[in-house]
């Protein structure tokens, strides 16, 4: 029951604070990647299970970077992200991309897959990984 | 298939990891995720039973949570890039008034491009637009499909292969599925639906916030075991034989027209999904056709429109489902002969048996709300108005007259 109280308390303190405005995020892949340029629509596409070419690498579920991101990238909050997956996981059409606990872990992640893709912040970017998009 | 539920939870892993237990140089990684909904659901009438479709009992003016609630787990076990097994278990109310475990699905699946993956084995059988999920609450905005349009087709799995098409085209994105096998699933009223020879077709394309679906399954139906149908079919023969009745009332014709084997039988449907900034619209219109009137022809639609606010999400849907093909046949004599005492209750039987679709409405309110991370609560109060018999209620009593108000109040969850 207490747990269920600081679920609900929780639960209202989200509904009421936005999140945080943080640094500039930059969408990542290996520098053998062919890909040069991407916009924010064809990169959610493999952040929400639409399509396979490339595999998405993801921040850890409570960051305020992954919240960031999902907003910018397709105007969704992270329970709709969510839920989308759980589509994907549960028909046995996908599986839940990867998830790192910080932006160097990602950046390791992706030098070690010439297919992975994934969202740092700016300022943590260094030659282990290409550029392709920066989201305002 | 079915299985106690605890010993289906535990054998779902096991069974995966123990068959490569003896490989040993390299354990396969093994992902096990799971989802529920406990649910609370109630009506305002103690005259019929509100279920969702093939359940065989369901809830009156006491709140129970056999309607609404499930547990399902699910592991796949990932061999290398390209070749995995999933297996999935669900426990739930469905054709007996007890939680019974099944497995839900469980197949082999090859990567076989980018593009493109092959699955043999039980795969979800894709006959609506949320047919693969519908059972996953977390990942519906509703508490419960639609029951007016799920009822028209329970069949729910295929035993045998599907290959799963994926392409983009620009910000378009394409999946087509094509799935062939069979299928045997009992029903709630205690025969059982053996579907042969079955194909289905399943087009989805994404623009953005937009989804369109089209949807077609074709098969061979044949119905075992209903008292009901072999009482009334062999009635209607053994008068048959005799010249003057068969001449008089078509009675060989009749018993064709409602003989359910080797019968053709279609479902097609199209669907629209809009996620558009706060605005969530999701509908579907289907269509069942048969060669036989004891599987009714029907069209059903629903239309669910909702607005986000927050992680509030406060939604409306109204649902409709109406027969298409008689409910009476011409000709069957409405009362009996002397050389003939049990015709009129034969035609009665018959005339029941080919009216058992439901003929519905309902308007329904409700609000998910996403109060904490893997979680969401709702509620939802139905109004549904059956028409010319009990609709898609159950257990009703001669006298049962809707419209009907059920309650109901569950958390969704996902691990």
């Amino acid at each position: 029951m207490k747990k269920l109280t600081q679920a609900i308390l929780l639960a209202a303190t989200l509904v009421t604070s936005a999140i945080p405005a943080l640094a500039e995020v930059v969408i990542v892949v290996n520098p053998k990647n062919a890909a040069t340029h991407m916009t924010a629509e064809q990169a959610s596409q493999f952040f929400l299970g639409k399509s396979a070419m490339f595999t998405p690498v993801d921040q850890a579920e409570s960051s305020a970077i992954r919240a960031e991101f999902y907003k910018k990238v397709a105007d969704k909050e992270p329970s709709q992200v969510k839920a989308i997956w759980s589509k994907l996981v549960f028909t046995g059409k996908g599986s839940l991309p990867k998830e790192f606990g910080s932006s160097a872990d990602v950046k390791k992640a992706i030098a070690a897959d010439p297919n992975a893709i994934g969202y740092i912040e700016k300022s943590a970017v260094d030659a282990t990984v290409k550029v392709i998009a920066t989201l305002p | 298939m079915k299985m106690k539920p605890l010993l289906a939870m535990l054998a779902l892993p096991l069974a995966i990891s123990s068959a490569y237990a003896e490989d040993g140089s390299s354990f396969p990684a093994i992902t096990v995720s799971g989802f529920g909904t406990a649910a609370l659901t109630r009506s305002n009438s103690d005259d019929a039973e509100f279920v969702r479709p093939n359940q065989v009992a369901g809830v009156k003016k006491e709140a129970r949570p056999g309607v609404d609630s499930n547990f399902g787990i699910q592991a796949t076990a990932k061999f290398n890039d390209w070749l995995s097994v999933t297996g999935q278990g669900l426990v739930r109310k469905n054709v007996q008034d007890a939680y019974i475990g099944e497995m839900a699905w469980a197949f082999v699946k090859a990567k076989v491009s980018d593009n493109v993956s092959l699955r043999a084995g039980r795969i979800g059988l894709p006959v609506y637009m949320i047919s693969d999920f519908r059972n996953v609450g977390y990942a519906n905005t509703m508490m419960r499909p639609p029951v007016e349009m799920y009822s028209q087709v329970p069949l729910e799995s295929i035993d045998g292969a599907d290959v799963v098409y994926q392409t983009s085209f620009g910000d378009t994105s394409v999946t087509a599925q094509l799935a062939v096998g069979s299928t045997s699933e009992k029903n709630q009223a205690g025969y059982t639906v053996d579907a042969k020879k079955m194909t289905s077709i399943n087009l989805v394309a994404e623009n953005g916030p937009f989804t369109f679906r089209f949807g077609r399954t074709d098969t061979k139906i044949t119905v075992e075991d209903s008292v009901k149908l072999n009482t009334v079919l062999g009635g209607l023969r053994a008068y048959s034989a005799n010249p003057r009745l068969e001449a008089a009332f078509g009675l060989k014709a009749a018993a064709n027209s409602i003989e359910v084997r080797d019968t053709k039988a279609s479902f097609t449907s199209v669907g629209l999904g809009v996620d558009w900034k706060n605005f969530v619209v999701q509908a579907e219109y289907g269509k069942r056709a048969t060669d036989s009137l004891s599987i009714a022809d029907t069209s059903s639609w629903y239309t669910m429109f909702g607005y986000r606010i927050g992680k509030f999400l406060p939604y409306f849907n109204h649902g409709s489902a109406k027969q298409d093909s008689v409910r009476a046949i011409a000709g069957l004599p409405a009362s009996g002969f002397p050389t003939a005492p049990t015709l009129a209750l034969l035609s009665a039987g018959a005339n029941s048996l080919i009216s058992q679709a439901a003929i519905q409405t309902s308007n329904s309110v409700g609000l998910r709300w996403d109060f904490y991370k893997s979680a969401a609560l709702k509620l939802q109060i139905d109004r549904i108005s059956p028409e010319n018999g009990p609709g898609t209620f159950v257990h009703a009593t001669p006298t049962f007259k809707g419209p009907v108000t059920v309650f109901a109040a569950g958390i969704d969850f996902v691990f």
